[in-house]
């Protein structure tokens, strides 16, 4: 035996993989260690706001009053759901027209698609910030069109109307994000393979058939991938609305994860503020857990996906 | 549908990208205009399209309220970052690609779960835990922030790109005499090279744009430019001149790289399950 298969054999039967450990001991001790002590922390009374309640254990309290007490939590819960599932259907509409009129129609897309990317490669804080200026009462200059053409009364401002600031959020993360579905579903749309689509043509299928028939069962997969990451993303949105409205007016806008913000970094009522904040890992968990089946279930099929090594 | 597209079509197509361009790009746009503008421009209540630029809000603000530090910090936080995620990540991702060991699988879905993680779930115990290591207030504690959840992206995103090189290539080197740790290094990586480029340039756009950690860790010295940004946006007579000016620095690299990446974004972006 020489002394290179030797330090193969070696390398692969279980040295190599220690080549993980420095990765895994990172994200055990930064990520997965907080987590743990937020779960704990959720059991007690901890707050820094109160000094008497300096982390006793309380058992289930925060969670019994997280489900029964706390109408604010639910109010945030249920607008976050609303805010993803517009948001991200409205975008996966868009996303995926779009990307088809590129494939349909452009050849060389390299720099209308880097175009299109640029709302969702910037800073969600310098998106939060632009819109907040071109939404801004006195001088803002979307909000000059709109009232030029009727959609806005002459003294309203937009972020601080309760009738539209909703919308306006929902619009904004519209117009950041469609890009990267119009992405993910355009290299979907180039890696269809050619044979069923040609067949169901010389079969004399129109094109709305073979849109419906052949493609569309072929990008499931892709179609699953896009709407999860996109349903994560979304579920856990804070930058661009903290920015933009601080969750408000009032608590109009107020998503879970700001609301988890105000409840541990404006109350510092950390004990329960860890169980709003673990109510929030949960759902994204559950959401991830899908995104991964959906990848394995994916990596099955020959295409339009490749999987991984 | 590979018929060729009827004229009209052809025309319909256009149109509607044409807008979507429009849409995508003219709020960015808006606050490059405004970056040049001074306050009467700024505030005129009907929009200014057209006006005599002025440099002023650049120095105003960088040098006349002292942020450059912060574009300093923004850029070592990134680049720091995205060297620790790239040294440790890299190996690891090998292993994922190469190697068979028990639980593979769900320690690469146990680092999925751990980017996915919302940072507002853990900011409390890691504020708490670099308060206690007394990094809170510093350019480390980001550092590490940072480099814990990208680390996941770069696992995940490099298993696919080594996965696309040959087993055979590594074992020739082996045969030929090399260790299997040379054959990554000498071999491997040199190879994977585009795909660690790329790679590199999705962490630091991650790292350079993320609020919440960096907002939540560092409040004076250590902040980046997107923690200072919103300090200059104030209830009343915010100087929208100077915001832009940061806004412009600090999105402008990004920008830049977005058009260097763009190939390789969609696989990174899907956690290496779309193939661009």
């Amino acid at each position: 035996m020489t002394a290179s298969t030797r330090g193969t054999l070696l390398l692969d039967r279980g040295v190599g993989p220690l080549l993980v450990l420095p990765a895994t001991l990172l994200v055990v001790v930064f990520l997965v260690g907080p987590f743990y002590y937020m779960m704990y922390t959720a059991l007690t009374d901890l707050s820094f706001a109160d000094a008497s309640r300096n982390g006793n254990f309380v058992g289930l309290d925060n969670f019994r009053k997280l489900m029964r007490d706390d109408p604010l939590f639910w109010d945030s819960f249920l607008l976050t759901l609303r805010f993803v599932v517009l948001a991200v259907s409205i975008e996966f509409v868009l996303g995926f027209a779009l990307a088809f009129l590129i494939f349909r129609f452009v050849a060389r897309q390299r720099l209308l698609t880097t175009l299109l990317l640029i709302p969702m490669m910037i800073a969600p804080v310098a998106v939060g910030l632009i819109w907040r200026l071109l939404l801004q009462g006195d001088f803002g200059m979307v909000t000059y069109y709109m009232r030029k053409v009727g959609l806005l009364s002459q003294n309203a401002a937009v972020l601080s109307s309760p009738d539209l600031v909703f919308p306006a959020i929902v619009a904004i993360d519209v117009w950041q994000w469609t890009p990267f579905v119009t992405l993910v579903m355009l290299a979907g749309l180039m890696s269809l393979p050619r044979s069923p689509i040609e067949a169901a043509m010389m079969d004399g299928a129109g094109p709305v058939r073979v849109f419906l028939d052949v493609m569309l069962p072929l990008l499931k997969p892709i179609i699953a991938l896009v709407l999860l990451l996109r349903g994560i993303d979304a579920f856990k949105e804070f930058d661009k609305v903290f920015i933009m409205t601080g969750g408000g007016p009032g608590t109009l806008t107020e998503l879970v994860s700001i609301y988890a913000y105000r409840v541990n970094f404006r109350n510092w009522d950390l004990g329960y503020g860890a169980a709003v904040a673990f109510m929030v890992y949960l759902v994204v968990l559950i959401l991830c857990s899908i995104f991964y089946k959906a990848i394995y279930w994916s990596a099955n099929r020959p295409a339009p996906l490749g999987g991984h090594g | 549908m590979d018929r060729p597209a009827s004229r009209p079509w052809v025309a319909f197509a256009w149109a509607v990208l044409a807008v979507a361009v429009v849409v995508a790009l003219t709020p960015y746009l808006w606050i490059v205009l405004a970056s040049f503008k001074n306050r009467v421009d700024l505030f005129a209540s009907i929009p200014k399209w057209t006006f005599t630029p002025t440099l002023a809000n650049y120095p105003a603000v960088f040098i006349g309220k002292d942020y450059w530090p912060l574009a300093i910090n923004s850029l070592v936080i990134s680049t720091s970052s995205t060297a620790l995620c790239i040294a440790i990540g890299a190996p690891a991702a090998y292993v994922f690609a190469r190697m068979d060991f028990p639980g593979k699988e769900d320690l690469f879905f146990f680092f999925l779960t751990t980017r996915m993680a919302p940072p507002i779930s853990i900011a409390v115990p890691l504020f708490l835990f670099f308060t206690a290591l007394g990094l809170i207030d510093t350019i480390y504690a980001v550092v590490i922030a940072h480099t814990s959840f990208n680390l996941s992206l770069v696992v995940w995103m490099m298993r696919g790109f080594f996965a696309d090189i040959p087993r055979e290539i590594d074992e020739a080197a082996v045969m030929d005499g090399r260790s299997r740790l040379g054959a990554f290094l000498f071999i491997v990586v040199p190879l994977a090279a585009p795909g660690l480029a790329a790679t590199a340039v999705l962490c630091f756009i991650l790292s350079w744009n993320e609020f919440l950690y960096a907002f939540i860790l560092v409040a004076f010295e250590g902040r980046p430019l997107t923690v200072g940004i919103p300090g200059l946006v104030t209830p009343h007579g915010t100087l929208w001149g100077q915001v832009a000016a940061v806004a412009i620095v600090a999105t402008l690299p990004i920008v830049v790289f977005t058009f260097i990446v763009q190939r390789q974004l969609v696989r990174g972006l899907t956690f290496g399950a779309v193939k661009g």
